[in-house]
């Protein structure tokens, strides 16, 4: 896709929301963590969260798949998101630079990878392989 | 080696949204993404009772208050235009390491509003990091 049809599609615009979402909601976090311990960062965050799940629930006409398997996972995604989010919050609060902890945690598609390996039996390519050379430098230089 | 505190945490962050890089694979293959955000609150819902600080949490700075709040609509908002960004035909092999450069944005800004500055070392760890990211959601 040529760059100014780029600029014209909307799941450009779409990811740049998300990328200024993210930024914003990780400086929000070390902002917050100054002065509130993470559990309570936490339960706030949540009902930061919690409009935009209802949203959503309302634009689908309050109507979700009824999927057992699938709403599990969903759940156990939210529960160990949280215990993620409070570690996240710890790690602001414990005073290191906010530039270095939003970069080293966002490491985490590492740890997907290498589960994706063992467990589903994915295949990695050339590409993902190259990113954990780059992972385990980046985590080598970060523990000095 | 002495390693600081917020590694150890940074390390509980990358397990458990590691594991949930999978589970967010093994949910959408039974429901949409956007049942699957729903869900996930409702795992967040589920920690409430545990983290509950009591009234005690009216004696934190509103503006505290008020950055803890919004980070969870930031947050939220981020993951609802990911999976508007794909839904809206954008290839995930582009949209997903697009949007794994956030960090990039708290890099830049990180500076300016919290006065914080990064050593030379500190700043190639970033762009490893970086890069890894790109090249490891792709």
């Amino acid at each position: 896709m040529s760059t100014p049809a780029t600029l014209k599609a909307k799941w450009f615009w779409y990811s740049i929301l998300c990328v200024l979402s993210w930024g914003g909601w990780a400086l929000l976090s070390k902002l917050g963590s100054k002065e509130i311990p993470a559990d309570t960062m936490q339960f706030l965050f949540t009902f930061g969260a919690l409009p935009v799940a209802l949203v959503l629930l309302a634009a689908r006409r309050f109507r979700l798949e009824k999927s057992p398997k699938g709403i599990g996972f969903a759940v156990l995604n939210g529960v160990l998101s949280g215990i993620g989010g409070l570690a996240f919050f710890a790690a602001f609060r414990s005073g290191g630079n906010t530039s270095v902890i939003t970069a080293a945690t966002s490491l985490y598609p590492m740890i997907t990878v290498v589960l994706a390996v063992t467990i589903l039996r994915e295949r990695l390519t050339w590409v993902q392989v190259t990113g954990l050379g780059f992972a385990a430098a980046a985590f080598i230089i970060f523990s000095f | 080696m002495h390693l600081p505190p917020w590694f150890w945490f940074a390390a509980i962050v990358l397990i458990s949204w590691g594991i949930v890089g999978l589970l967010q694979k093994l949910s959408t293959n039974y429901i949409s993404a956007e049942s699957s955000l729903i869900w996930l609150v409702v795992g967040f819902l589920l920690l409430q009772p545990f983290l509950y600080p009591g009234p005690a949490v009216f004696n934190y700075p509103a503006r505290s208050l008020t950055w803890a709040l919004l980070s969870g609509v930031l947050n939220a908002l981020g993951a609802w235009a990911l999976f508007a960004a794909m839904k809206s035909g954008g290839k995930a092999s582009i949209v997903a390491p697009f949007t794994a450069l956030y960090p990039l944005v708290v890099v830049l800004v990180a500076p300016v509003i919290l006065h914080e500055s990064i050593s030379l070392l500190q700043g190639l760890g970033v762009l490893c990091a970086l890069m890894a990211v790109f090249l490891l959601s792709t």
